[in-house]
């Protein structure tokens, strides 16, 4: 029983934060401002919570990097240990800006209806899933977060109770609860494989099968069911086809929310289970994969998981990009332009785990995170601008709209800004994430990949031109005509537009801080040092003493 | 029908009591005794009606004309359900004041109680109980309001 330090603390703060803040909206039900107020000063506590992670934990010179908790205090692996490192670090504060953002922006606008009530609290929960997976050191505990999250975006798809938010919000649980069934499956076919689920655990027993006496084989399979779990809450191609009606059913700030965070969770749970925990995994792969141009025969299962990435990645940016291109409403192309831009970020991740180059694989995943940054600040704005224009005018179909630049300058600037981030124009931050994309294809000589990315981004081009003219210019219509803006919705779009342009024109320390990740996420042995899962045999007399 | 019911939900609601109590060191918990709580909850509905705790055990006027999630009854379970979140929550935060980690346990043993001779009181029980509450709350919210529907 030792005392908590510290930077230790810090790591449960956020999720304890927003546990009590669930806690307190829930009994402030009758009393709107006071759930509003409430909320507010979580999501600020939240962020200062994340922006101290970020310091003392991983940016502040003579940081550790890496800090763990241990839940309960039952000593790893027996416990479930959180563990804030570099790469969690960026998740967060990536999710905790825009969440703020759609937190202010939920004040000023709810959908009516019975639920209104149980709005905040279920908000609370939805960023306490998403907390809670960035920052858990455990295989199953990182399923109950999924699981949470899911409880609240369930409930956010069928809000506005419609015949046609029930129909998505029924499919979208069916869809989910198979995917929980699979990873599910999947966690416990690693427990019998393996004996532990601990991350930290599992990573040092997989680096050596033959002192754990295990046959690391079954691993790679399972791996990719779990994959193929993180692959649906990413919406990758074959499992993108959940999103465009669950986006569409969602309220706008949600949806913010869920294309900003939740699909990154599904990214950051790639990127952690691959290179943190199963890339020391000795398996023999002789893969034959003409694309990239790097050999693709190594000892560890990553180089399936590379050729499944680059191949779902590939097809989100073709389906993605066609898709969005005939959308009639403003969110229709935003999800599926969501589908094509996390197809981006499938494509470098796939680079490194198919490299043996360990630079090149250490900067294809910056490139992925970069790109991940800029989706959720300048995806999450244009929902919000959904949010902003179905309020005002009540719609948000293109054969409605018209005119809006004049109507509003401000919220078309914002949006006008988001636009352009995310086709990649300099200096805003998407142009370093297209930009970093690029380079690691060419760095892999992957031509077939290049001209990929090429097609992806003219296709952004497209869209992005056909939404901003369908319903900014042109002439206004009577829906227009006749909108009242909220002005504190649009300051909430302004700073985040600002904060895209200060990233892009201050990139220095983005890029060191995504750098910081990177390394995190491929420095397996640090993680094993920080979270020490003593061995269940060494342990044997002491443990259990406690009880 | 009816009674089976009375037979069978008193040793239910011992049971699921009995489970809840002994969650900390054997199967069991706040959780699976929640559950069973609401198991006989439901035989006592599908046996005697939705209005039956209102009206005959309550003995409350039931307005026909409310639509069912305005119950006083349902009212008291998404209350229930507030509560033990908090009561959760709070049992979890309450081992940081003596500066142990987010749902650290600890457990006293009474010695010389009568009958038992010794009764482990384990501070599992409190989060166990608010777990009680949150299951039993949100299931009985869920299957009266559907179950009217």
């Amino acid at each position: 029983m030792t005392p908590v330090g510290t930077e230790s603390q810090l790591v449960i703060a956020p999720m304890l934060i927003v546990l009590v803040a669930a806690a307190a909206t829930l009994f402030l039900g009758r009393h709107p401002r006071a759930r509003a107020a409430v909320s507010l000063a979580a999501g600020v506590a939240y962020g200062l919570a994340v922006a101290a992670i970020d310091w003392y934990i991983v940016l502040a010179p003579g940081a550790p990097g890496i800090a763990t908790y241990q839940v309960g205090d039952w000593p790893a692996p027996f416990g479930i240990t959180l563990v804030a490192d570099g790469l969690s670090a960026f998740m967060l504060t990536m999710v905790a800006v825009l969440g703020i953002g759609s937190l202010v922006f939920s004040t000023r606008h709810l959908p009516g209806g019975e639920g209104r009530s149980y709005y905040f609290p279920l908000f609370h929960f939805l960023s306490l899933g998403v907390t809670g997976a960035f920052l858990t050191g455990d295989l199953f505990n990182l399923f109950v977060w999924f699981e949470v999250m899911l409880m609240a975006s369930y409930v956010f798809v069928a809000y506005s109770g419609g015949p046609q938010h029930t129909r998505a919000a029924f499919w979208y649980v069916a869809l989910n609860l198979l995917a929980s069934a699979v990873f599910l499956l999947g966690v416990g076919g690693i427990y019998a494989t393996t004996g532990t689920l601990n991350m930290a655990d599992l990573a040092q027993r997989l680096a050596d099968p033959a002192a754990y006496g295990l046959e690391p084989v079954p691993v790679v399979g399972l791996l990719g069911m779990l994959l193929s779990v993180f692959a649906i809450k990413a919406g990758l191609v074959p499992f993108q086809f959940w999103i465009p009606t669950a986006y569409r059913a969602a309220p706008p700030q949600i949806t913010a929310l869920l294309a900003g965070a939740t699909k990154k969770v599904g990214i950051y749970a790639i990127i952690r289970l691959s290179f943190t925990v199963f890339a020391g995994a000795e398996v023999a792969v002789d893969l034959p994969l003409p694309v990239v141009d790097a050999a693709i025969a190594g000892d560890s299962p990553l180089p399936f998981v590379g050729a499944a990435l680059l191949v779902m990645g590939a097809g989100s940016i073709l389906v993605g990009g066609i898709g969005a291109v005939g959308r009639d409403s403003m969110e229709g192309v935003f999800a599926y332009s969501s589908i094509g831009q996390v197809g981006f970020i499938a494509v470098p991740v796939g680079i490194a785990a198919t490299t043996v180059d360990p630079a090149l694989r250490e900067f294809a995943i910056i490139a992925a995170l970069v790109f991940a940054l800029n989706h959720t600040l300048a995806k999450g704005l244009l929902f919000l601008a959904v949010g902003t224009v179905r309020s005002a005018t009540g719609t948000s179909r293109f054969a409605d709209l018209g005119g809006l630049a004049g109507r509003s300058p401000p919220l078309a600037i914002a949006v006008f800004i988001a636009s352009l981030a995310l086709v990649g124009i300099p200096p805003l931050s998407g142009f370093f994430g297209k930009f970093l994309v690029f380079d690691v294809a060419a760095r892999a000589r992957a031509g077939p990949v290049i001209v990929l990315l090429l097609v992806g981004s003219l296709l952004t081009i497209a869209y992005a031109t056909r939404m901003w003219n369908r319903s900014f210019w042109g002439a206004r219509t009577d829906a227009v005509d006749a909108a009242t803006i909220d002005p504190v919705q649009v300051g909430v779009l302004a700073i985040l537009a600002a904060t895209i342009v200060v990233v892009g024109i201050g990139f220095d320390p983005v890029y060191e801080f995504a750098e910081t990740a990177a390394e995190a996420a491929l420095d397996t042995d640090a993680y094993v040092d920080a979270v020490d899962p003593q061995n269940a045999s060494e342990l044997g007399g002491s443990s259990g003493g406690d009880h | 029908m009816r009674t089976t019911a009375r037979a069978i939900v008193p040793i239910v609601l011992v049971v699921a009591i009995s489970l809840f109590v002994e969650g900390h060191n054997l199967p069991g918990g706040g959780f699976i005794g929640g559950v069973l709580t609401v198991t006989a909850f439901g035989i006592v509905y599908m046996a005697f009606g939705l209005d039956f705790l209102e009206r005959g055990v309550l003995g409350r006027e039931v307005d026909p004309g409310k639509g069912p999630s305005r119950d006083r009854v349902v009212l008291a379970y998404r209350r229930l359900f507030a509560y033990g979140f908090a009561i959760a929550v709070v049992s979890g935060l309450a081992p940081l004041v003596f500066e142990r980690p987010f749902l650290t346990q600890t457990f006293v043993m009474l010695e010389g109680v009568p009958i038992y001779d010794h009764l482990e009181v384990a501070s599992a029980l409190a989060f166990d109980f608010g777990v009680y509450c949150v299951v039993v709350g949100g299931l009985l919210t869920i299957l009266s309001v559907v179950g009217a529907e």
